[in-house]
């Protein structure tokens, strides 16, 4: 009877006593929410403080592209109904504008950052494309022409930037936007470059090697993840304003200006389109 | 409809990557593409885990939101597997998954990326199944044959489960009961 008893009290205070002292703990001590705590960095890196902002910001960038587009391309069009190209006469004297030089690197720039500009739309608009074949080898041109791109885009940028300075009266030709919002032919005040065509210059030149430098490590694709998110991100909205320009570019020198086109092939520009655009480089012209 | 999933038992895994070299084996993957890895942390100490990380075929998956082509779709049972003839190989798929799933080769000119391939759960993709395009696109189709996964069948110690998400969670926490989990109760564990 007492030996039951004293059997009874052990069975009640041993396994509590041992579970105290840990004796029954299980092999696998560790709690897998520290684990995880552990291994998360390692696995996820930074994606839970990104990738919400980084699949948002993707997401309203073919809106964006599709506005832009669209919304530029009507804006250029109602503009030439309402105020139509600039027309300058061809009597007087050519004035000669751009070296030989100068040409070639212009156009080959200009094929190149053309075959840029749409190759990208097609990436950003590749669903309605159909993906697949098609435009996969629309991204492999893209990347193609961007190392071409490069070559001709460095010369440009060398040969043309001492004309492109900022000057004083640069900031006159913004508040009338170099007088294409009226008929009326008057003077402007520009140098051999108006302030549009130098912000034009410094976005295609620094512009366009931010986007090469971005597409590049895109291209590589071994940076730390966390470098990749944010130079798609940066190559992708770093587009939109390279478009805007570039499309403002073609609409200025193919129909705006009548003769444009030509002075960039054959390198010389009418005495009258001179003095009307660029009035500060013809008065230093007739100084000389 | 059953749910499928991965569980990575990390008191079981040993670290062995034969989940690794069965995918690879079984799919006949090219040089350079890991469609599982494993991941280990305190290498060499006291208290080494590892674990089997391969795309977790997520419920709302990231790289779904992000595809400009949607080439990734997600079946009733959870799969989710990424059409190749449509994918165009940007990449944005790898930047948004957590796991860094999606793996590219470099097989198009200038070196581009090619089209996209992960884990498929072993259930091979859109090309009709136990066509010899799917194989060669997607690798083999086990789930249509009623097998489970390569990795998980050939672990070594059980550690990688795969297969309906009820079932492995029952294993799993058969698995718990008998072990234990360390201290898993009490206001310190749950409030710290």
């Amino acid at each position: 009877m007492m030996r039951r008893g004293v059997l009874f009290l052990v069975c009640l205070f041993w396994p509590n006593w041992a579970l105290g002292e840990e004796i029954l703990r299980g092999y696998a001590p560790f709690s897998w929410v520290e684990l995880f705590k552990r291994f998360n960095p390692l696995i996820l890196d930074h994606w839970e403080k990104e990738v919400f902002q980084f699949i948002s910001s993707l997401g309203v960038l073919k809106g964006y592209y599709a506005w832009l587009s669209l919304g530029l391309l009507g804006l250029l069009l109602v503009h030439y109904f309402l105020f139509g190209p600039r027309r300058f006469s061809s009597r007087g004297r050519k004035i000669h504008y751009y070296s030989a030089l100068t040409r070639f690197i212009h156009w080959g720039a200009a094929i190149f950052m053309s075959l840029l500009v749409f190759t990208g739309l097609g990436l950003i608009f590749a669903k309605e494309l159909g993906g697949g074949y098609l435009v996969t080898n629309l991204r492999v041109f893209h990347l193609g022409s961007a190392f071409v791109f490069l070559g001709f885009g460095v010369l440009l940028f060398l040969i043309m930037v001492k004309d492109m300075f900022p000057a004083p009266y640069d900031l006159k030709w913004f508040f009338v936007l170099g007088g294409y919002l009226s008929k009326k032919k008057a003077r402007v005040p520009a140098g051999k470059f108006n302030a549009g065509q130098k912000i034009w210059f410094w976005v295609s030149t620094l512009g366009g090697g931010a986007m090469f430098w971005t597409g590049y490590k895109l291209y590589l694709f071994t940076a730390p993840t966390v470098e990749l998110r944010s130079n798609l991100i940066l190559h992708q909205y770093l587009g939109l304003p390279l478009l805007a320009l570039f499309l403002v570019h073609l609409y200025m020198a193919l129909f705006a200006v009548k003769g444009a086109l030509r002075s960039m092939i054959s390198g010389y520009k009418h005495e009258e389109e001179v003095k009307i655009l660029h009035p500060k480089y013809y008065e230093k012209l007739n100084l000389d | 409809m059953a749910r499928m999933k991965f569980l990575c038992d990390i008191e079981r895994c040993i670290a062995c990557n034969g989940c690794v070299v069965a995918c690879k084996e079984g799919h006949e993957l090219p040089v350079g593409i890991s469609r599982r890895r494993v991941v280990t942390i305190n290498e060499g100490k006291p208290g080494e885990k590892s674990i089997s990380i391969s795309c977790m075929h997520c419920s709302d998956p990231p790289c779904m939101a992000v595809c400009p082509v949607e080439a990734i779709y997600q079946r009733e049972d959870g799969i989710v597997l990424v059409n190749k003839e449509i994918c165009i190989g940007c990449g944005y798929c790898f930047m948004a998954c957590p796991f860094g799933a999606p793996q590219f080769p470099k097989n198009n000119s200038f070196g581009a990326r090619g089209a996209m391939d992960k884990c498929t759960f072993c259930a091979g993709g859109p090309a009709p199944t136990f066509s010899e395009e799917e194989r060669r696109l997607y690798g083999q189709n086990r789930i249509a044959e009623g097998k489970v996964p390569l990795c998980a069948g050939m672990c070594a110690t059980k550690a990688l489960l795969a297969g309906d998400g009820e079932v492995i969670a029952e294993i799993f926490s058969q698995r718990v009961a008998r072990r234990g989990s360390g201290v898993a109760w009490g206001w310190s564990k749950a409030y710290k």
